[in-house]
Parts: C-alpha cells; structure tokens; sequence
C-alpha cells in the first residue's frame, strides 16, 4: 500500500549456514497495529528469519535490508533491537523461576535509584500495573515466577516486552505450552495490543489463530517467500496448499518388504507437561505396529510425538502412562533398561544431548547398550569388543579413523549412524526413530534411509518420528499424524498427500471454520 | 607455531607432561636441599604418598563420574579409629578388626551413595554433611584421645617391608606377566584379525615398563626393600587401573561421567552404578584409614584432617574433568606423587607449615590451568 507509512519494512533477507541457504530473498512489511501471521512447514526457515529481525543474529552475518520506522536498522545484538522496540517472545518461556515476578519484567532494564539500588517500589507498582492491562489482578508480583503456571508465565513474557516499550511484538508459538482457556486470554491479548498500535509478527502451527488474530499472513517455505495475503482472501485449505510443496526427492530407495501380524501395540498412552501438568502433552493415544512395518508418525513441533516414544520407551521426564503390549505379552517399562532388554530401541531426537557420549570413543559408544555381551563376570573381552565395532563401523558405514577417536570428532551423520549401529546391537524387535535425519548431510540420509528399510525386510517394526513430510511419506507403510498430543488420524500411505497429513495435523476445528 | 605443538603434545601425551613435573619437582628439591633423591627418602615419600593415594583411587572414580565426596578425611579418620578402638580396647585380633573396618567402610560409602542416588541430595552436600558428622563420631569413638599401642601386626602394615629378595621376585613376577598379557593381546588380535600396533611398539612399551620397575624396585631396595603400604598400592593400582579399563563397570562409569542421559537411555542403569562408585569410595576410606592408623602406631582424633582436598587436588592434577567423563587411576596417583612431593620436599627445606599449604595450593591451580590449555576449545 504505497502512500501509507511503514513501521517496519525487510528487503530480500537472505542468510546461508556453511553453503545451505536457510533464507533465499524474504520481504516482510508491517505497519502500526497490524498483526502478520508468519505460516510454513517445520524447518521453513521462520525461526531463522525471526532471529534475523530480532538482532541474535548480527547485522552483516546476512545480506538484505530492514528498515524501521523509514530507517536502516542495522541491529549488533538483541539489545539494540529491543532498543529500537522489536521485542521477541521465544517458544520456551525465559523466566528466571527463582526470581520474583517483578524481577524477571524487568531483568536486564531493572529501575533503579541513585547508586544502583534497585527501586523495588517502583518496580512492583509498575510491573503490577502492566500485569492488570493484560488482565492479571491476582499476581503478587513479589512472589518468584515459578510459583505461577504456564499459562501465567508466557504472560509474564509479555509484560516483559511491553515494560521494554515493544513496538513490535514477535511471538513465536506463543500457545504452544497454553490449555485451551490459557490461549483464548493471550489472543484476546493479543487483539487489544493491536488496537493500541503495537505491530505484532505471529507465528504459529495452529491456524485457527492465525485466523482470528492476524490480518495478513505470509507463507515461506524453504526459504523462500511463497506468499503474502490479506486474511479475508484466504482460507485453511488455502494456506496448507501455500505452505506445503516441497519437492519430493528421490532420496527413499525403497525395499519390499513383508508385513506381517501385530507385534507390538501401545494403549491410552498420556503424558503431562512438567511445568504446567494441567496440560496433556499426550493425550490417550493408541497404536498398533505389525511386524516389519515402518511407521511414520507426523505432526507439527509440539504435537507430542516425542513425548510419545518417551513415555513408551520409559523415558519421559515427567508423569506419564501407557500399556505397552509386545507379541501380546503386556510390558511395565520403567526404564530404558526395561525397555531394551524386553526387545525395544530407541534413537532419541536430540543427538548431542542424548546420543552420544562425546568424550568416548567411536567403539565405546556403539557398545554402550550391550556391554554385558562382550563380558564374562563383568570383565570385558575387549578384542571381541573391538571385533564387533569394527563390524559394524564397517556395516553402517561410520567414516572413522580409528574406533577409539572420541564420538565428538565425527560429522553428525556418522555420529548418528553410530548411535543407531548401538541400538542395532541390542537386536531390537521393535526400533524407534526419533527425527534419525536431523542435521544430517544428504549421503548420510540415504544410508540412513537404505538401512531402515533393510531392517524392515528383516522383520524389525520401525517407528519413524518425522518432522519432514515428504520423509514420512517417502519411508512410512503407514502414516499416524499427531497434532496436540492427540491423534488426529492413521492413514495407510497409498496416493497420501502432504496436504492430506498435514490437514490432519493443523487443528481440525480450524477447517470448519 | 610452537606453542600449539607444545599444547598438542601435552594434550596427546599428559603422563609425560605429569612425570616432568614430578621430575622437575624433584631437581629442584634435590638442587635446594641435597639429599632429596636418596634412596632413603624415595622409600619415605612414597609411603607418605599411599594413603592419599588410596583415597585417589576411590576418589577418581567418583569425580569421572561426575560427583565429588568430601566426606573422605573425616570417613578415613573414624575408620582408622575404629580399627584402634576394635584391637586396643576391645581386644579384636588384627584381621578380623581389619575385615570388620573394610565391610563398614563399604557400607558408608554405599550409605552416602543412597543419599545421593535415591533420595538426590547433591554429592557435594552429603559429603559436606559427612565431613563434620564422621569427624564428630570419631571424636565421640575415641573420646578425643588417641588410642595407642595397637598391636604390633597392625602397625606392621604401615610400616614393614617387603625384603629385597621378595622384592625383587616381585618386581620380575609383575614384568613377566606384563609381558605375557603383551603377548596375550597380540595373538588374541591377530586371531581376529583386528589391527595390531606394530610389534616394536609393544616391545618398546614392555621394554620400558620394565625399567621403570627396575629402578623402582632397586632404588627401594636400598633401603629395606619395598614398603608394605606402597605395595598395596601398586596393588590396588593395577586393580583399579583394570577397573577402570576392562569392565563393564569402568565403562559405565566413563559413561555416565560424560553424558548421564545419554548413557540412561542406553538401558544403563545409572543410579546402581553411581551407587558402587560411593560404595568403592568407602571401602577406599577403609584401606586408607587402616594404613594411617598401623603407620602412626595409633589412632588419632585429628587422623585424615583434609584428606578430601589432597585426594581431590590429586585426581584434577592428573587430568580428571571437573565436568566428569575424563580422568584415569595412574594419573591420580602421579598427582598424588606431587602433593607429596610437595610436602615432602618443603619438611626437608624446613618451610614453614603455611608455605606449604600456599605452594600446594597454587601448583593445584597452576596444574589444572594447564591442563585446560592443553584441551580443545569447545564452544
């Protein structure tokens, strides 16, 4: 809309990570009170671009241009831009838990008197006066933060930004840790910041939202900018035909494989937020898995996969509980130990955190699982040890120099197919892969691929968590698509779109509307 | 450049950058005091070097798992008082006050184990607890006086010796199956045909074992033969260095020390093996406390005052990661070896008692700072 002023205005942003180009020619613009709504597939680059705007990646790390207020905005740190008034609301909360409600509204601003002293009267009279504009009368804000829910405490994040004179507000999945009646008070929020002119950037999974609260909304996918249109013109289906469409790459080289009966099946299975356990982040789902069969489960972050395969693996931090039914015989998994010794593996998500041991040796963490096979009495036969690494290095195709140089030298792609080679020694009946691809280089993902599929024409059953669409679609027999810790369907996959699954992953009360 | 190859070869070689020390330690000593490398003096500083040595061993296992006890000055003084009161006043004969001492040792440690594993008090707590709750049951065991004389077998452990000709069979004894476990490996490799060092590596590695174990056994016998407490440990040397090297145990421990979650997730069962690790501790406290006691004689109110820190100095001189998952046995006890070294040299200068403890101190800063230059940065 030429003639009317921009607030904020960003020119062909474009930003590569060692060669990959995460952003590709992205151009934003907002203006005063209007709300965008920012669409696209997991790993589409929006967090990348969020961070471009916000400062945490410096100016000149990416090529482009933001102008703000008619400016060049050319942003070194976070704090020049929350200087400017662009303020950032991450997916995980930032609060202080221990810190007061007051302290953490104004950590790193903090009010002060002559020589430092922090004006706490001043504080607490402000910080309770920003609480009540967001409809907080009942927060003592000289309490720590924990002592609040979750629902509470992404409010409190707000009221952080508002105390730093937000301009613009950039909210990333701020509901993703909100109950239904938590969510309706932040986008009622939402809506009465805009009419005091704050300009908000709302990304989000769950298009309903979007729709109520936004009045443009962007798509990017890969990268690139697919699309920039008034809300009124769209609708669901409309925006999930924008934000899939990657291209199918023939990556998947497929085995035949036999399916045969069912060999493993997990009931009512539910897990609780930790930190707010008013919420389910699983809530009551059922499968069965056949032997051989690869299972593909979808659905958007947050949706409760992971959560899933951790509380059927006996790992979930947190309460949970699901009937675990091998070859008919019911299983009580407490632990992972339970779990892998009555014939379950995991893969977990998180490579670095829960994958490897990174000061071992390549050798040490693929036995890590099995030890006991290589001991008698508790001592290890290192030879035979070593025999079965070399075996498997050489089987699984790790790029190593020697089985004894520490994990941490290793290229992700081979740190993962060790990890997998471990699990793989523990002869699993059952083997969960939990995002088996991330920051994995293209020919690891082939091999990667190759193998899960070898394992299937073996008889293993393959639990595939996937937060790429065209991997589940290109791996999975069957496709279970998850979305807010329910299931929201189990398609075979036979002619299977991506639109179809990821339909079924957006909130299905959105499509009615 | 010169400084990063200096850097490189520390990091790929920390025992020889460790045994310059102890070598420059000792020239120096020497140089200031003239008889410091004697044979009598050697055999001194060894025996002075056991006990914390002892207590290294344990304690190195609980810090690659990632934990810390300071309990163990105080745990080794009541043992060692236990032992006394058991022998002197109550009459016990010396093995089974011995064997008595060593099951509530273990049972201790496997007690502050269950603090920290089951009920999750941080180590560092229950062992700041048990640093002032050992010390006061000793005092209450001993009713603050010392226990003397204790029998003579007793003290014989602390300060007999192994007579040079034993010694000597000894010393052979160990080189020949150091060897044979050289040679052992070879075949058990070639058979499955895994890859080989080449052989003149391992004819250098055994060749060089073998003098180091020369000089050692010869030089202590030139004064009475080898010490009784620096036999046990060598022993437990060898026990712990296998530990920690061929065992499903030792490797859990390396494990769990580097990744807890990881390793959980691997099917392993952290809390038993953390439990172990304080178990072993304990039963460490126990050895320790028995030679202290048999080596001064008596048992002593004041017995293990600030052993925790020299055996805790000791593992992070030797390479230990505060940050758990890296450490080894033998690189304890050389850290042991300079503590004592250390201690030794500046008695025989006549340093004053608090020069002491600022030269230890500072050579334990200096030492780690070293060690942290020698490491890889990491983000």
């Amino acid at each position: 809309m030429p003639g009317e002023s921009c607030l904020f205005e960003m020119r062909g942003i474009a930003k590569s990570f060692g060669g990959v180009k995460a952003l590709d020619g992205i151009d934003l613009q907002l203006r005063a009170g209007e709300c965008l709504g920012l669409c696209g597939e997991n790993g589409a680059g929006k967090s990348t671009l969020m961070k471009v705007l916000s400062g945490v990646y410096p100016h000149g790390s990416w090529d482009g241009e933001i102008r703000w207020q008619g400016e060049p905005l050319r942003a070194r740190s976070v704090r020049d831009s929350e200087r400017a008034g662009i303020v950032i609301i991450h997916q995980e909360l930032m609060l202080v838990p221990q810190l007061s409600v007051a302290e953490n509204i104004f950590l790193g601003h903090e009010l002060t008197r002559p020589g430092g002293r922090m004006d706490y009267d001043a504080m607490y009279a402000r910080a309770g006066a920003l609480l009540k504009e967001l409809g907080l009368h009942d927060v003592n804000v000289a309490m720590p933060a924990m002592h609040y829910g979750g629902g509470h405490q992404q409010l409190f994040e707000i009221a952080k930004a508002l105390a730093k004179d937000a301009k613009l507000l950039i909210l990333d999945e701020p509901t993703s840790s909100l109950t239904t009646s938590e969510t309706e008070v932040l986008l009622g929020i939402v809506e009465d910041l805009k009419r005091r002119g704050v300009a908000c950037i709302y990304i989000s999974h769950k298009l309903d939202e979007v729709m109520r609260v936004c009045d443009t909304v962007s798509v990017i996918r890969d990268g690139r900018h697919i699309a920039t249109q008034p809300i009124a013109e769209l609708d669901v289906d409309t925006l999930i035909t924008l934000m899939v469409g990657r291209k199918l790459e023939n990556l998947y080289p497929r085995i035949e494989h036999a399916i045969g009966e069912v060999i493993f099946e997990a009931r009512h299975a539910t897990c609780l937020d930790p930190v707010n356990p008013q919420r389910k982040r699983v809530d009551d789902v059922s499968f069965q898995l056949r032997r051989g069969e690869i299972l593909g489960i979808a659905g958007l972050v947050g949706a409760g996969r992971t959560e899933l395969v951790s509380a059927i693996f006996g790992a979930y931090q947190g309460k949970s509980s699901v009937e675990v039914l091998l070859e008919g015989r019911p299983l009580k998994l407490r632990s992972p130990a339970d779990a892998i010794r009555a014939g379950l593996g995991m893969v977990p998500e998180d490579r670095k955190r829960h994958g490897i041991v990174p000061l071992l040796g390549v050798g040490d963490n693929i036995t890590l699982a099995t030890l006991a096979h290589y001991a008698h009495a508790g001592h290890i036969d290192r030879q035979r040890e070593l025999a079965a690494v070399e075996a498997q290095i050489a089987a699984r195709r790790v790029k190593t120099a020697s089985p004894a140089l520490p994990i941490a030298r290793l290229s992700g792609g081979n740190q993962q197919k060790a990890v997998l080679a471990r699990m793989l020694l523990a002869r699993p009946k059952v083997l969960i892969l939990d995002e088996p691809t991330r920051g994995v280089d293209v020919g690891a993902k082939a091999e990667i691929y190759r193998l899960i599929f070898e394992l299937a024409a073996q008889g293993v059953a393959i639990i595939l968590v996937s937060s790429e669409l065209p991997e589940v679609l290109g791996m999975a027999d069957r496709v279970l698509v998850m979305g807010e810790g329910r299931l929201r369907g189990d398609f075979p996959n036979q002619g299977l779109t991506q639109e179809q699954v990821l339909a079924a992953a957006i909130d299905a009360s959105a499509r009615a509307a | 450049m010169p400084a990063q190859s200096i850097q490189q070869l520390f990091a790929r070689y920390k025992i020889l950058a460790l045994l310059l020390v102890v070598a420059a330690i000792w020239i120096f000593f020497h140089a200031a005091t003239g008889d410091f490398i004697t044979a009598r003096n050697i055999s001194n500083l060894f025996r002075q070097m056991a006990i914390t040595g002892m207590l290294a061993c344990g304690m190195v296992f609980v810090i690659i798992a990632g934990e810390i006890d300071l309990s163990v000055g105080s745990l080794l003084g009541l043992l060692g008082g236990v032992v006394a009161v058991l022998t002197v006043n109550q009459g016990w004969s010396t093995p089974v006050a011995i064997a008595a001492v060593l099951v509530l040792g273990v049972l201790i440690g496997l007690f502050n184990g269950f603090w920290v594993t089951r009920l999750r008090v941080p180590s560092f707590i229950v062992g700041l607890g048990g640093m002032l709750a050992f010390r006061g049951a000793l005092l209450g065991t001993t009713h603050s006086a010392t226990i003397a004389p204790v029998p003579a077998d007793l003290v014989y452990l602390g300060q007999g010796y192994v007579a040079p000709l034993w010694s000597t069979l000894l010393g052979v004894a160990i080189f020949v199956v150091v060897a044979a476990l050289a040679l052992l490996r070879r075949r058990r490799r070639a058979q499955l045909q895994i890859r080989q060092l080449p052989w003149w590596a391992d004819l250098l590695k055994v060749v060089a074992i073998g003098i180091a174990l020369a000089v050692f056994v010869a030089t202590l016998n030139r004064y009475g033969g080898i010490p009784l407490p620096v036999l046990i440990l060598v022993a437990l040397l060898a026990v712990f260095s296998y530990l920690a090297n061929q065992t499903v145990l030792g490797r859990h421990i390396y494990a769990m020390g580097g990744n807890l979650e990881a390793t959980r997730l691997s099917g392993v069962n952290v809390a038993r093996v953390k439990l172990v690790v304080f178990g072993i501790m304990g039963l460490m406290c126990a050895f320790a406390g028995i030679v202290n006691t048999a080596r001064l004689a008596a048992g002593s109110p004041a017995a293990g005052t600030n052993g925790e820190l020299d055996a805790i100095a000791a593992c992070f001189i030797g390479g230990a990661s505060m940050r758990g998952g890296a450490g080894t046995v033998h690189g304890a006890l050389i850290g042991a070896l300079v503590m004592a070294s250390l201690d030794n040299g500046m008695s025989m200068m006549d340093a004053e008692t608090y020069w002491q403890y600022i030269v230890k101190g500072a050579i334990l800063v200096l030492a780690v700072w070293v060690d942290v230059l020698s490491r890889p940065q990491r983000d």
